[in-house]
């Protein structure tokens, strides 16, 4: 069920981010977001906790869970899949 | 209207940024203006502090990124600067030349480590809280809020036992993140009043023309005069950076294309999340 939710978290990661020329099929599912990924920081991840709740409802409440939470495409479904209402 | 943003230290050295002739030539200048080029580890580098190389290699990656930009023929038409950023931001605008942005980063840096040498100061990022509960942590703490980057990105300075309780009392508050980074003095706060005598004297020897391109300010956001520039330099160390309301008077001024002349992108992030809440 949440891999059905992969493509649309890619879209929200790219359009709350605003990262330029790339498509959400450049975004690879299990790739690492943070570090050696595409290179996200702490800021980003605030940015995707507000696109989050704002799109989905589901809230990250701080950084610890942030790190498992963000650490690809998939988890990021994976979570939203077991948290939304 | 385009902006250049000169941005302060990096947290951490990547390796060699840029491996050309360009940036060979800059921190060659580097090695010889100040005795350091930051991408070294040898015996020239132990004379100074891990954190005094590291804002000579911001400034030689800020220099580098404003020469090639000016290769390609994209200038602006106004520039910004955040905290260290305004050595290599005065050298854009044609105030001084790059030698010396890179000698007063130095010796600004050394008179800064000094500090660091009494006591341990650290720096801790908070993100994920908003200003007036912050401000009030801060002041339990007996720490300063040195950068108000946005509505909720903030860099806290001070001692580090102070630092390391006031990150403890964010995260309690509901910070998304708390992270502590050592220093060698609390950058933009009245605590750097203790080392005010010698700024002032190292920013005497220097001579300041009116830059050619405006150039604002991250304290009231005023255009910088030569005759505005000495003081300015001293006061931005005792004073926080107030990013997001320069980003405002940016924009509002007409600037339409943000371009980041050094290493990261933290002010264009910080810059997106402000957009996001207008």
């Amino acid at each position: 069920m949440s891999d059905e939710l992969i493509p649309k978290v890619k879209q929200m990661i790219i359009e709350s981010l605003r990262i330029e020329g790339m498509s959400p099929d450049e975004i690879e599912t299990d790739a690492p977001l943070f570090g050696e990924g595409l290179g996200l920081d702490s800021i980003d991840a605030l940015q995707l906790v507000v696109a989050m709740e704002k799109e989905f409802g589901v809230v990250v409440p701080d950084a610890a869970t942030g790190s498992t939470v963000f650490a690809s495409a998939r988890s990021m479904a994976a979570y939203i899949a077991e948290n939304r209402k | 209207m385009i902006c250049w943003m000169f941005p302060g230290q990096p947290i951490a050295f990547s390796g060699a940024p840029y491996d050309d002739i360009e940036f060979s030539e800059i921190t060659r200048i580097c090695q010889e203006s100040t005795g350091c080029n930051p991408l070294e580890s040898g015996t020239s580098a132990s004379n100074f502090s891990h954190n005094v190389r590291l804002q000579l290699l911001g400034t030689c990656v800020s220099l580098y990124r404003s020469k090639q930009l000016t290769k390609q023929g994209v200038g602006p038409d106004l520039i910004a600067e955040h905290s260290m950023g305004i050595y290599p931001a005065l050298a854009a605008s044609g105030s001084i030349d790059s030698a010396t942005a890179l000698e007063l980063t130095c010796r600004i840096g050394v008179a800064m480590a000094k500090m660091g040498m009494q006591r341990e100061y650290a720096l801790g990022c908070v993100i994920g809280i908003s200003c007036a509960p912050l401000e009030a942590i801060a002041a339990n703490n007996g720490v300063h809020i040195a950068n108000y980057n946005t509505s909720q990105h903030f860099l806290l300075a001070g001692e580090r036992k102070n630092i390391d309780a006031a990150l403890a009392e964010a995260g309690a508050s509901g910070a998304f993140s708390a992270t502590v980074f050592p220093c060698d003095a609390p950058l933009h706060t009245p605590l750097i009043a203790e080392i005010a005598g010698d700024v002032e004297h190292i920013v005497a020897e220097y001579s300041f023309r009116d830059p050619q391109i405006p150039l604002i300010e991250h304290i009231d956001q005023t255009t910088l005069t030569a005759a505005t520039i000495p003081s300015f330099l001293l006061d931005e160390l005792c004073r926080p950076v107030y990013w997001d309301t320069t980003y405002r008077a940016l924009r509002s001024r007409g600037v339409t294309l943000f371009q980041e002349v050094g290493a990261g992108k933290a002010l264009s992030k910080f810059n997106r999340w402000i957009d996001s809440e207008t």
